[in-house]
């Protein structure tokens, strides 16, 4: 029996495998994918310090980190349900049951949906499967896409398809409605957009540069925006206009686009259809916590972590004995933080199954400080106000559960 | 927006946003009664596609969910499994 089990074999869940190994514990990691990296695997960008940031070879040195501390690495394992019995806990796999006293659930997150007319047609897909078609199994996605939805998810995923030689003529946003809300809101994206232009991969800095901070300046810049749309890199994003249906008879054969003014309201007459054989929706991120809801985990809504997450410490334990979490799971941040969380997180297990004699407070004080700097230092920051969900999630826990744990 | 009746929510049970709105004026539906009914959410993906979609309809469905608490219950398994595996797991 291993004395951690760790669901999830991307950023978070490999550097808490190998901070459990190094501390002494034995550990399993199960991942669903064919190979561990998680969402590394799709990630290439340029860092605004002009070094390049390869998802692939981070996840390379992270698995062969955790096989020389023999942690046990299980790929094409789904986990379907998650209990505790008798002081451990029961992992039920579609492989059979794993147990152990401790889990560390490092599941990653999901993609926002945009539900549009046409958007079941082949040809439409999340902008995550068009980066996993990219950059892992090297497949292209097609000819000629659009994207629909302007958020730093598509920003990055745009710079990779442009890097693998693949045309994308340009970003639209959602047409407004009860589901897309503020994604199909002009000002509400721009807003959004230029408050992490500061911290964002060199393409879009250039984006973001033209524009100011104040609102009156943001509405004219807003009215005046060109209509062709302002290019990233040669792509055009096109702020004031929205997808209102994707055309075609068995697959992808276009988009119907109409003009929008400021709030989203679509201008009569205006619509055109463009050509084009693939569409990639980008929704945003939510935290994919399945696993720690059914195991009785409590739940906050704070939408700066992108959604519904498990009430959490900053040392990254869950109200549950036994039960840890990291990655995006606790909210929607970087790979690079996802591995600061879950060195966090194995320090945490380690520390509270009575490992690292003496110098584990100081190890696990030294990786939350590793936290705050590798944030403050982020190349790319999903919700620019992720320090203040960061702290109300903090403050939740210190009001609910720090003095009885404590006891 | 005129045709938004006619957009599929959930890509599994092939459940569209006319029927969700329809389904909850009829029978003024909680959120559990609404999933039951039209069975959206409960497909191959268990949810994993449409949940934050229906979350958002269910806003002005069923008002006032408190931040605390997820809308729709997660429940095992919630990944597509057979009977026999997670019989020889019991």
């Amino acid at each position: 029996m291993s004395d951690v089990i760790v669901i999830g074999g991307g950023p978070a869940g490999l550097a808490g495998a190998i901070a459990c190994a190094k501390s002494g514990l034995n550990v399993s990691v199960v991942d669903e994918f064919i190979k561990p990296g998680g969402r590394l695997l799709g990630q290439l960008h340029r860092e605004p310090s002009g070094e390049w940031w390869n998802g692939i070879k981070e996840s390379e040195r992270l698995h062969q980190e955790a096989r020389k501390l023999s942690v046990d690495i299980r790929c094409g394992v789904s986990v379907y349900n998650l209990e505790k019995e008798n002081q451990l806990w029961n992992v039920y796999t579609n492989q059979g049951t794993l147990t152990a006293p401790f889990v560390l659930v490092a599941t990653g997150a999901a993609e926002y949906p945009i539900p549009l007319p046409g958007w079941t047609l082949p040809g439409v897909m999340s902008i995550g499967a068009a980066q996993v078609m990219t950059n892992v199994h090297r497949v292209q996605v097609g000819k000629k896409g659009v994207i629909i939805g302007a958020n730093i998810l598509a920003f990055a995923i745009l710079n990779e398809l442009q890097l693998a030689g693949i045309t994308v003529d340009r970003i639209v946003l959602p047409e407004r409605n009860q589901i897309s809300q503020t994604a199909g809101e002009p000002e509400e994206v721009m807003k959004s957009l230029l408050n992490a232009a500061h911290l964002a991969p060199s393409p879009f800095l250039r984006f973001g540069s033209r524009f100011m901070r104040r609102d009156w300046i943001r509405k004219v810049g807003l009215n005046f925006y060109p209509k062709n749309g302002v290019k990233i890199n040669g792509t055009p994003l096109q702020l004031r206009k929205a997808a209102v249906e994707i055309i075609g008879k068995d697959h992808v054969e276009g988009v119907r686009l109409a003009d929008i003014d400021a709030n989203g309201t679509i201008i009569a007459g205006s619509e055109t259809i463009y050509e084009a054989d693939f569409v990639c929706i980008a929704g945003g991120l939510y935290p994919l916590a399945e696993l720690t809801a059914i195991a009785g985990c409590p739940f906050q809504y704070i939408p700066e972590l992108g959604g519904h997450v498990p009430h959490h410490s900053e040392t990254m334990e869950t109200p549950l004995k036994g039960l840890f979490v990291a990655g995006n799971i606790t909210g929607i941040e970087s790979g690079k933080i996802a591995m600061a969380q879950g060195t966090t997180a194995g320090l945490s297990i380690a520390k509270h199954a009575g490992k690292g004699a003496g110098t584990i407070d100081e190890q696990l004080q030294q990786a939350l400080k590793n936290v705050r700097t590798v944030r403050r230092h982020a190349a790319i920051q999903f919700n620019p106000e992720i320090d203040s969900g960061r702290s109300r999630m903090n403050q939740l826990w210190e009001d609910l559960y720090a003095t009885s744990i404590e006891q | 927006m005129a045709n938004m009746g006619d957009i599929v929510i959930c890509r599994c049970e092939e459940v569209t946003y006319g029927q969700l709105q329809a389904t909850a004026e009829k029978h003024n539906c909680t959120a559990r009664e609404l999933k039951l009914r039209t069975r959206a959410g409960m497909g191959f993906c268990g949810g994993r596609t449409c949940r934050p979609s229906l979350d958002r309809i269910l806003e002005s469905v069923t008002p006032a969910i408190a931040p605390g608490e997820i809308p729709l219950k997660y429940q095992p398994p919630i990944r597509p499994v057979t009977f026999g595996t997670v019989g020889e797991n019991l």
